[in-house]
């Protein structure tokens, strides 16, 4: 079941346009940055955005940093709300479910996609900003220099870049819960979608306001960031093991409720 | 004979409404079943509720022998359905989506899938589709499609909704010699449709739903059984009635109907008072006037209330 | 047949006390209560004061509510009293120790050394050095509350203390200790410093000012690890391709202080006695202790006006015969220029009526340049 729902994400002509859409922004930023080589002022703009121009060998990181925000919770979001319910309102769920595939089942299937899509997502954009790092800027080969301003050797960086691509893919994974959840809820992919990205906003603007930092430690933005922290020396941890444990907490509470709703719903799609 | 599809008591509740309002079928191995009634009348949500789809309230099913929901993972695998028109994934091909279908349930080696695919499409006449997605198909060849993924497991029960919805005349009759040919290879179907001729063409066993309720559950033989009068055409109907005084039941027209089940012996009367007669047979009900008498107006209808 | 409406229902119910009691955990955690214990205030003053070259790493975070209305040169003296400031930090000893303030999208990590302290920051790829000074500008560090809670509580006396109970902080029982000031010229109505029980580590400061409910500076430690941590990792050596250059910011303010023609001040201001302080140039005057500090300066009539003007944009700012004054939170700032004397300005802990009544008292300028 597994492979039948790979095959269908990755045989659908928009799974790679979206992807493709998500290369095009760190590619536009590469160009600008370039031409004007204006680099963001201290505290403003996206992390990593300025040490590229001293070390183009960033540039994956940058990249992440700069699709993390909107582009790539948007990209999965549209996937993952598209799971349940655009096989509803497309009518293949009915046949599927009469197959029969086990509803459990279909649910962990469809999971396991959207994972599948967020690491192939973040590897493509990671790998498009290595080959625009390495072609338009200045990489060191050397290595670089972390957060706190001590040398990095190249296997550093590079495993710490691998570190990175994991942690953000972890990150979205809060995100594919609710569009998941909400994708058992309605039949209409876009409402699944739209439903996550108000969550998205929501949790985004909640994390700016003062009043509402007792529950702060619980948005689910809240520790995307945190791949930074893995290139701090000592790697600073906290924020990363929260950011794990809170996306794992919203992934399982979340499935756990989509299950619930799933496998006692009635499909009349 | 062994009970194919057993419902008791079945019922679905939405809300404050009924949906389906204790039904109890009873589909025997063999069987062309037509499943009749109105939009509305609770025969989607019965079909549904057999394939496990919509959990009922109350009520139970038994499919081929097992309980349904609960022994949906082994029976429904004997079961090929088409549920409210064929639906498939545009982008891909016809046989990518057969393929896709197939391997997504249990049973069946990846090795004789393209086999099983072939002859699924052989058997819908689909056999030469090319690599065309599924959106550029025509309705018809959709629905030719979606009938291929009901007969891509050898099912011995098929659950058919409106299987012939957008083909052309053609078409039809393929598609009613196809389930026809099943059947006489053992296949049971049970054939839920509003199309009272196609139903007549196909069924043995007729079910008729009205609003939730089954309304009559019998053989279409017994239903369209002689009723033990002669209907005679005659441009001379006054004629009739003073010959056969007493016998004439009702006159409408030219058509007159005359108590008696031997046309024969109708027409030597007639001939022999010298009475014109230009169609003379046994009269039966149609399966219209059938269902009609037994369902009432159509749940379709909101009337004013007085 | 089996229930099926009653099994969903039982589903969804299972699903709903889950999420419950996972909501619920973080409260309860929460609500684990500390251990205190019967330790005079006095005695847990001197404990505190004698961690003072304790070894440690953690992770703290400030929160400032003291929107100082100060020139764009001392802009990132007042981000630290405003913001939320997050540290992490390795302590060796008070002259051995790295603190770095972490933001989002960078760091700017302090490393004090011998005879030297290098500030790193990162988006800008500079590396800072700056000659140890008496007298340094605010600066991170002193926002940790192993810091501030001792030079708190470094000055109080021990009639200002009380014991005010226990609470867990960073996973640490701590005992509470409040200093109240005794001074009546005092904006501040009370710090409250939470101690940690086992080796006297000041883990939590509150400040809280005269009139408020909420602290107006809240730093505590959210983690901390009591081993010595490692000299490599509180050394500094500036990595290739970053820009080094010398920091004179301390000097800068030293420079103009010593410009100031030396005036005789009062021994006593507000109710506050005069201090003296090595590195502080004669011309300006320090008053008060611990928790209660009153600086006057004579300024120069350019800087003067640049400060009134930032002064008055304050929807806060009181403006009257006796000059300009405006209070940030428990920090007050007064520009000082009565008609035919020479401008003053006065900053420190105190009251706004405090430092009217000190203003009042200065002495005439002459020659100011």
């Amino acid at each position: 079941m597994i492979v039948v729902e790979l095959r269908k994400m990755f045989r659908r002509p928009r799974t790679w346009a979206t992807i493709a859409v998500l290369n095009a922004l760190p590619l536009l930023v590469a160009v600008l940055l370039l031409l004007t080589d204006l680099a963001p002022r201290a505290g403003q703009g996206p992390p990593f955005l300025s040490a590229v121009l001293r070390n183009g060998a960033l540039y994956p990181l940058a990249a992440l940093a700069i699709v993390l925000p909107l582009f790539l919770p948007i990209a999965v979001a549209v996937v993952a709300g598209d799971s349940i319910a655009g096989e509803a309102q497309a009518g293949t769920l009915r046949y599927l479910l009469a197959r029969p595939v086990g509803r459990t089942r279909l649910l962990v299937a469809k999971l396991v996609a959207v994972l599948a899509f967020v690491l192939v997502t973040v590897v493509v954009v990671a790998g498009v900003g290595y080959v625009i790092g390495s072609t338009l800027f200045d990489a060191q080969p050397i290595g670089g220099t972390s957060v706190s301003g001590t040398p990095l050797t190249s296997a550093d960086l590079s495993g710490r870049t691998l570190l990175a691509i994991g942690y953000v893919a972890v990150s979205m994974l809060g995100v594919a819960a609710f569009a998941l959840l909400f994708s058992t809820l309605t039949d209409s992919p876009l409402g699944a979608t739209m439903g996550a990205l108000a969550v998205l906003v929501a949790s985004s603007l909640l994390f700016t306001l003062d009043a509402a930092s007792p529950i702060a430690p619980y948005l689910p933005t809240r520790y995307w960031l945190a791949f930074v922290d893995l290139f701090r020396d000592p790697i600073q941890w906290r924020d990363i093991t929260r950011g794990l444990a809170l996306q794992g907490l919203y992934v399982g509470v979340l499935l756990a409720a989509a299950w619930a709703n799933f496998t006692t719903k009635d499909i009349t799609s | 004979m062994s009970a194919v599809i057993t419902t008791s008591g079945l019922v679905k509740q939405y809300g404050r409404l009924r949906a389906v309002d204790g039904i109890d079928l009873d589909v025997q191995a063999g069987d062309v079943y037509g499943f009749l009634g109105a939009n509305g009348s609770g025969k989607t949500t019965t079909v549904r509720m057999l394939l496990g789809l919509v959990l009922p309230t109350s009520g139970e099913i038994e499919l081929l022998g097992e309980r349904m929901p609960r022994a949906g993972r082994r029976v429904l695998p004997r079961v090929g359905a088409l549920i409210e028109g064929p639906a498939h994934y545009g982008h891909l091909s016809g046989r990518e989506n057969l393929s896709l279908l197939d391997a997504a349930g249990r049973g069946g080696s990846w090795r004789t899938r393209r086999r099983r695919v072939d002859h699924a499409l052989d058997q819908v006449g689909l056999g030469g589709i090319g690599r065309r997605p599924v959106k550029a198909y025509s309705l018809g060849m959709q629905q030719r499609l979606g009938l291929a993924g009901a007969l891509l497991r050898r099912p011995e029960l098929l659950v058919l909704d409106e299987p012939t919805n957008g083909l052309d005349p053609q078409g039809i009759s393929e598609v009613r010699e196809l389930l026809l040919e099943l059947h006489r290879g053992g296949t049971t179907v049970f054939l839920s449709s509003h199309l009272l001729a196609e139903v007549e063409q196909l069924c043995s066993r007729v079910v008729v739903l009205d609003r939730g309720r089954l309304v009559l559950q019998e053989e279409l033989a017994t239903l369209t059984a002689p009723t033990g009068c002669t209907v005679v055409h005659t441009p001379t109907p006054e004629r009739v009635r003073g010959t056969l005084d007493g016998r004439v039941t009702s006159v409408d027209g030219e058509r007159v109907i005359v108590r008696g089940s031997d046309p024969a012996e109708v027409n030597a009367l007639l001939v022999g008072a010298g009475i014109p007669v230009s169609g003379l047979a046994l009269e039966r009900p149609t399966l219209e006037e059938v269902v009609l008498a037994a369902a009432g107006t159509s749940p379709d209808r909101v009337e004013a209330r007085p | 047949m089996r229930a099926r409406g009653h099994g969903a229902a039982r589903r969804r119910v299972t699903v709903g006390a889950l999420i419950a009691a996972l909501l619920a955990l973080p409260a309860v955690i929460g609500a684990l209560p500390a251990s205190d214990a019967a330790v005079p205030a006095a005695e847990l003053r001197s404990r505190a004061l004698a961690t003072d070259s304790l070894g440690f790493s953690g992770y703290a975070v400030s929160a400032g509510s003291l929107a100082l209305p100060v020139t764009d040169q001392l802009s990132s003296v007042a981000d630290l009293f405003s913001n939320r400031t997050s540290m992490r930090v390795w302590w060796r000893g008070p002259a051995d120790n790295r603190v770095d303030v972490v933001t989002p999208a960078g760091e700017t990590g302090t490393h004090r050394g011998p005879g030297a302290t290098w500030t790193w920051e990162y988006e800008t790829a500079t590396a800072t050095r700056a000659a140890a000074n008496p007298l340094e500008l605010p600066a991170p560090p002193d926002l940790l509350p192993s810091s501030l809670g001792h030079r708190l509580l470094s000055e109080a006396v021990d009639s200002e203390l009380s014991r005010i109970g226990a609470r867990r902080v960073a996973g640490r029982d701590t005992l509470g200790l409040r200093l109240t000031p005794a001074a009546a010229a005092a904006s501040v109505s009370r710090v409250d410093v939470w101690i940690d029980a086992g080796t006297g580590l000041p883990l939590q400061v509150e400040v809280v000012e005269k009139g408020a409910r909420r602290p107006a500076m809240d730093t505590r430690f959210l983690d901390l690890d009591l081993a010595v941590p490692a000299p490599e990792t509180t050394a500094f050596t500036p990595p290739p391709g970053a820009s080094v250059r010398e920091g004179r910011e301390a000097e800068v303010v030293l420079e103009a202080g010593r410009r100031v023609r030396p005036v005789e001040l009062p021994a006593e201001l507000a109710g506050l006695p005069r201090r003296r302080l090595d590195g502080v140039p004669p011309g300006i005057g320090l008053y008060g202790s611990g928790v209660t500090l009153l600086a006057v300066a004579p300024v120069p009539h350019d800087l003067a006006d640049g400060l009134r003007n930032a002064l008055s944009a304050s929807p806060d700012a009181v403006v009257d015969e006796l000059g300009t004054r405006v209070a940030a939170g428990p920090v007050a700032l007064m520009i000082v220029q009565p008609p035919g004397r020479g401008p003053y300005v006065l900053t420190g802990t105190v009251t706004l009526d405090a430092l009217a009544s000190a203003a009042g008292r200065l002495p005439d300028l002459v020659n100011t340049p």
